[in-house]
């Protein structure tokens, strides 16, 4: 039966792999969607619970969570060095973190910061760089691969976050002294170094480069990631410092914003579920019209058939083996389009993870979502259904004497 | 044996056929022979079980065709019974091995093909798709089919119409030949092929056509 329903299949091969195409596509938008929507929104709550607060430059507080946590977009200003002494010899601090950023290797951001950042880190080569030794870095998985990055590389750094930045030169380049384990986060794409290299790269680049304009200055940094040593004094630490009035290298006043990454990321997130919902209900928009196209096709092709089915009929085969051989066929339709459809989402993700980097998201293809299953499941389901109702109908019918 | 008892036949353009009795003795060869509309087909029709006749009894070996449910009608249809259509009834995307395998999906044995087949002389033809045959070499991969499940009664719905007289004529030769010791009914229009027959029945007599129902 099975090897007979192939031989039928490969007869009607043009009709096949279109029906199977229209079902790829459907489904696999479904399935991508879905899983991305996911990936985005695991990833979000992975990294919110790090740290309770952060405190930087005033101005908006999406951006310097985002920049902070994401690495995306640009920092929304420099704050001097001394408010990161002020945070970490505060009582009410357990941990802080300097966090800077604005050069990069190639499309790679560089981010100035102390080792204790990558405290839940591991390297799969090398070692962590040291806070106190300027130059060394540590390079994210996902750059080493992409740049062909080792151990004892030299990385000549440019200004600016992105391509097209001046060079910082031989002289400024950093040494790689590790790299770390995959983490399918967005530290995969980027290089950590300590501050202090930041802050000489400058000093070096300036003497040849002083009419660039530059993102921070000698001595600032761009954010204090922080975790409280008792959560019962955020309110406390967090007015200390919100609004609070410094003074920076070149003789400005600036004031502080102290924000809760909870109710930031919330906001994001309350977004990004709203988006999620969006998603679910597109995949439950696309899964009907799978139904709809997929029935169409189904009946159109048991009309085709209709001529074959009589003739098998007048030949004396049972309307049960016709049943089963059409059930057959459309279930191995169904199993191959479902296949498909999920290789294809997968290549769409590796396709799409290198342009979504850039924004933050990082994808990874290997994750697999149980809702998919359902989805995948959906799909084959709905490609056996109308072939069920339809041969169950005309066998009903019978038609032998028709 | 197969006989036919007070059988009448109404069609949906209300029309009916009235047929007198008919038996048909087993291993013996029969022509029917008769005007268009008359009956020969129809008569074919209900004795394979596709059609089903409003009064009357249709027996074959001792059973009436006419009282079994569908379901065994069919199975009657597949196991004892060889149909040869006029249109040969064959899936021309197909080819010649694929359509006669398709009685497999009722679990009749086809392992006789390639012996049935050299027979007819169409062995080198077995690989081949059916659209890319000829009109006597279809009607040959039709008998073929209807031969290779060992039927006890093979019937032929004008085997040769499709063809011309010299091809129809080896055909039907072929036909009688391969069906020795079967009982083999064929209609067919042409007077010229009745002495490879062992009777030859005029069905204008046996029903004398339609009639207004």
């Amino acid at each position: 039966m099975f090897k007979f329903a192939l031989k039928n299949m490969m007869i009607k091969k043009v009709k096949i792999i279109l029906i199977v195409l229209s079902i790829v596509i459907s489904a696999s938008v479904a399935i991508l969607a879905y899983n991305i929507s996911q990936q985005v929104d695991d990833g979000l709550k992975t990294t919110t619970a790090k740290y309770t607060m952060i405190i930087g430059p005033s101005g908006s507080s999406t951006q310097l969570a985002m920049n902070t946590m994401f690495f995306t977009d640009k920092p929304v200003g420099t704050i001097p060095y001394e408010v990161y002494e002020d945070i970490k010899n505060d009582p009410d601090v357990a941990v802080a973190i300097p966090f800077t950023m604005g050069d990069s290797y190639n499309s790679a951001k560089i981010v100035g910061t102390s080792n204790e950042f990558l405290n839940d880190k591991t390297v799969s080569d090398g070692r962590m760089f040291e806070s106190s030794v300027a130059f060394e870095a540590v390079v994210g998985y996902g750059v080493a691969e992409k740049y062909g990055l080792k151990v004892g590389d030299k990385l000549v750094t440019s200004h600016g976050i992105g391509e097209g930045g001046h060079s910082h030169g031989d002289s400024a380049a950093l040494n790689v002294v590790g790299i770390l384990d995959k983490t399918n986060t967005n530290y995969d794409n980027v290089i950590f170094t300590p501050v202090e290299t930041v802050w000489k790269t400058h000093s070096h680049s300036e003497d040849d480069h002083s009419e660039h304009e530059h993102d921070h200055e000698h001595g600032e940094i761009c954010a204090v990631l922080v975790n409280l040593s008792n959560m019962g004094k955020f309110t406390s630490v967090q007015s200390k410092y919100q609004n609070a009035d410094y003074v920076n290298e070149d003789g400005e006043e600036i004031s502080l914003s102290a924000i809760s990454t909870s109710e930031v990321m919330r906001d994001i997130l309350d977004n990004v579920d709203m988006s999620s919902h969006i998603v679910l209900i597109l995949c439950v928009i696309i899964l009907l019209m799978n139904i709809f196209i997929i029935s169409i096709i189904t009946l159109l092709n048991m009309y085709d058939s209709k001529k074959e089915i009589a003739l098998m009929r007048l030949i004396g085969v049972g309307m049960k083996k016709i049943n089963l051989l059409y059930i057959i066929q459309n279930a191995i339709v169904g199993f191959i389009s479902t296949v498909l459809a999920f290789g294809v989402s997968r290549i769409c993700l590796i396709a799409m993870k290198e342009y979504v980097s850039s924004m933050g998201i990082v994808l990874n293809a290997g994750a697999i979502f149980s809702f998919e299953w359902v989805i995948m499941a959906a799909v084959f389901v709905i490609s056996i259904i109308p072939t069920v109702i339809c041969t169950f109908s005309m066998s009903r019918k019978d038609g032998i004497e028709e | 044996m197969i006989n036919v008892k007070n059988v009448s036949k109404h069609f949906k353009n209300e029309t009916a056929i009235d047929y007198n009795d008919i038996t048909f003795e087993d291993g013996k060869a029969y022509m029917l022979l008769g005007a268009s509309g008359c009956g020969k087909s129809t008569l074919l029709n209900m004795i394979a079980g596709i059609l089903s006749p409003e009064s009357g009894s249709i027996e074959i070996n001792g059973e009436d065709i006419i009282r079994k449910s569908q379901k065994e009608k069919d199975l009657f249809r597949i196991k004892k019974i060889g149909y040869i259509f006029q249109d040969f009834k064959l899936i021309p995307e197909m080819t010649v091995a694929d359509n006669i395998n398709i009685l497999k999906l009722e679990g009749v044995d086809t392992s006789s093909m390639d012996e049935i087949l050299d027979k007819l002389s169409i062995l080198d033809k077995k690989n081949k798709k059916v659209k890319h045959l000829s009109g006597g070499e279809k009607q040959r991969v039709a008998i073929a089919r209807a031969i290779v499940k060992k039927p006890d009664i093979i019937l032929a719905d004008e085997p040769t119409g499709n063809l011309n007289f010299a091809i129809g004529e080896a055909v039907i030769k072929e036909l009688v030949q391969i069906s020795k010791g079967k009982t083999l009914i064929a209609v067919t229009h042409d007077e010229r092929l009745s002495k490879y027959f062992d009777h030859t029945i005029d069905m204008n007599e046996v029903t004398g056509g339609r009639r207004d129902v």
